[in-house]
């Protein structure tokens, strides 16, 4: 297991001690946490722990492994305000509009939290800071919760992750048969930890769960493969649905547009957009600069595996965190894997 | 830029003309925080331009700091941005943000001849360094404009012609695909008239920009007559929505024309993965 322990401290606790830490933690603040909304399992403000959708091999456990969606939309939301506009004849005057509320996320999975870590890497880290993520991020802390088994899509250890990676939470959980060992992993998640009433422990989370690994070609082999047939070949069997993009834990690009909300009244919001779509590149005159599918989708990989990393300064790193989401979600059988794994081949 | 760089400054239109077809010029007094932001901005740089309501778009800065405080946008009616635009007048308030991106590195460009090369609406970015050139005359060589566009009716910036032809050691040169009656210059494409201009590439710098499908028979022609990759340079266009290196619209493979251009030259584009 992967220690990034804050304070060199452990503790055990129950999953009524649990319960009733998360209870008190959403007395005080907004508590986010895997909810079921209609049959579907997603990162929801939750207003009891009652309606805390526990994970499969948890009590009370859902098949699901993973919520649809990742906690990217927690700091980047599907729409958001940007500012609202209000126009009095030639007058403009505008008003600006940040997220201001605590946040603690629970349930958070390793493969989510590197997702985060890595955005971060572009809206906090690369100039000019995003105001909006920066402001949801410093008012979040993230609780994990280790992964005991791997989902049949994961691939989380064949990207730099792993099932019970802490490094990227700010609290971590990991399930054990004696209950849950929990460990602080940066002082904003130490703050959070009731340590008068917990029991410390000097034991270890239990056995990683063991997941197949394969090979990744590094970010510099991939331009050798940009021209490769391989990707129309591909791509017949893409729709351009842009799913992938909306699951995936990075895939960061956005629209801006104004939005009529009253009379004289707009709002300028953003909104998940992707590069799979046809009309993304479209430019004034309708040029189009990845017209074919093929490329829209060859993008999308070169983003994750080279492209990203070298525009956030991140070196040799995936920007996939191995989640499966896309996997799971593509209509039309496209698999990450079996690309990387295609790709991985020897020529 | 503003403290949250996704929010515009406020600025007052104080001038609009026609400059052809379709195509309006704004002259934009900056407000509040909008005027120290764009006091000093170079040639090539561009900013966002918000017709509130309806969003904005991305817009090359069409005039050279130094001739006043007013910024100018050269905006052809497209899209429902640019209507937004072209419906607003004298006295209404617009959204501006920037300065953004690279510029054209003016200073490298001392001492050297300057072949301008403009197709349509791309002639708009190009006029800041027309001026710059025109209003530092003697730090740079000979000027070589080659303006182009479809039509007579779509030239921009004809009212300056004069002053450009006027100006020492400057030359236009102009042609459209479809002439109109009493046309009396170059018919064809720009790629034609470079052909027989045939500008001097010793110690020379070519700046191009319009449509793609020009920049691309330009800049390739401008290679075969020997003009070496880092001489060349293009400023490229992205439908991009922030300009600050997030949204991800502008990737052409592993650069964003955002923030690392618009402004490249054909060394740099040539290795890039994609083309523009």
């Amino acid at each position: 297991m992967t220690i990034t322990n804050v304070d060199g401290k452990s503790w055990l606790i129950s999953q009524a001690e649990l319960e009733a830490w998360l209870d008190s933690i959403s007395n005080a603040r907004t508590l986010i946490a895997p909810r079921q909304v209609s049959g579907t399992m997603l990162y929801r403000p939750v207003a009891s722990i009652d309606e805390i959708a526990w994970y499969a091999g948890t009590p009370g456990s859902s098949p699901d492994n993973l919520p649809l969606l990742s906690v990217k939309e927690i700091f980047f939301p599907p729409t958001e305000r940007l500012f609202k506009i209000q126009k009095t004849g030639q007058e403009i005057h505008l008003e600006e509009a940040y997220p201001e509320w605590e946040t603690v996320v629970f349930g958070v999975r390793p493969c989510d939290a590197r997702g985060v870590k890595l955005l971060d890497a572009l809206f906090l880290d690369t100039n000019p800071v995003d105001s909006y993520y920066a402001r949801r991020r410093a008012n979040t802390t993230l609780i994990g919760l280790a992964c005991k088994e791997a989902g049949p899509t994961c691939f989380c250890s064949s990207v730099g992750g792993a099932p019970d990676d802490a490094r990227d939470m700010d609290i971590m959980l990991y399930e054990t048969d004696a209950g849950y060992l929990a460990e602080a992993v940066t002082e904003k998640g130490r703050f959070l930890i009731p340590a008068g009433e917990w029991r410390e422990t000097t034991s270890r989370s239990g056995p990683t769960p063991c997941m197949e690994q394969f090979p990744v070609p590094e970010n510099g082999k991939w331009p050798e493969h940009f021209n490769d047939a391989y990707w129309a070949r591909m791509s017949e069997r893409c729709l351009s649905c842009r799913a992938c993009a909306y699951v995936c834990p990075t895939c960061h690009c956005f629209a801006i547009r104004d939005e009529l909300i009253g009379p004289g009244e707009f709002e300028r919001i953003r909104c998940w957009d992707s590069c799979a779509g046809e009309n993304y590149r479209r430019v004034a005159g309708g040029h189009r600069a990845r017209p074919e599918k093929a490329e829209r989708l060859r993008n999308r990989f070169f983003c994750k595996f080279y492209y990203y990393a070298g525009q956030t300064g991140l070196g040799n790193t995936s920007a996939c965190t191995g989640c499966g989401r896309c996997i799971d979600v593509c209509p039309a059988g496209v698999d990450i894997t079996e690309v990387l794994l295609d790709l991985g081949k020897p020529a | 830029m503003n403290a949250n760089p996704l929010v515009p400054y406020l600025g007052r239109l104080v001038e609009v003309c026609d400059l052809a077809s379709e195509i309006k010029l704004f002259r934009v007094e900056m407000q509040n925080g909008g005027g120290a932001a764009f006091e000093s901005f170079q040639p090539g740089q561009f900013a966002f331009v918000s017709a509130f309501g309806l969003g904005e778009a991305p817009f090359g800065i069409a005039n050279a700091t130094g001739r006043g405080p007013l910024v100018d946008f050269a905006v052809a009616r497209l899209g429902s941005v640019t209507t937004g635009l072209h419906e607003l007048g004298v006295g209404d308030q617009l959204g501006v943000r920037g300065p953004l991106g690279n510029s054209f590195p003016m200073d490298k460009f001392k001492g050297k001849d300057l072949v301008v090369l403009g197709g349509g609406i791309g002639g708009a970015p190009l006029r800041p360094v027309i001026q710059h050139v025109l209003d530092h005359r003697r730090d740079y060589g000979k000027l070589t404009i080659l303006w182009a566009a479809r039509q007579p009716s779509l030239l921009i910036f004809t009212d300056e012609y004069a002053e450009w032809q006027a100006a020492s050691d400057t030359s236009l040169h102009l042609t459209v695909d479809k002439p109109e009656e009493g046309w009396e210059h170059s018919v064809g494409l720009i790629t034609q008239l470079l052909e027989e201009v045939d500008p001097s590439r010793e110690n020379a710098i070519a700046v191009t920009c319009g449509p793609p499908v020009m920049i691309r028979n330009v800049t390739k022609m401008l290679a075969g007559m020997g003009f070496a990759a880092g001489d060349s340079y293009v400023t490229l266009e992205a439908r991009m929505h922030c300009g600050l290196g997030k949204c991800g619209r502008c990737n052409l493979g592993e650069k964003l024309v955002c923030v690392d251009g618009p402004v490249f030259n054909m060394a740099e584009v040539g290795n890039l993965l994609e083309a523009y």
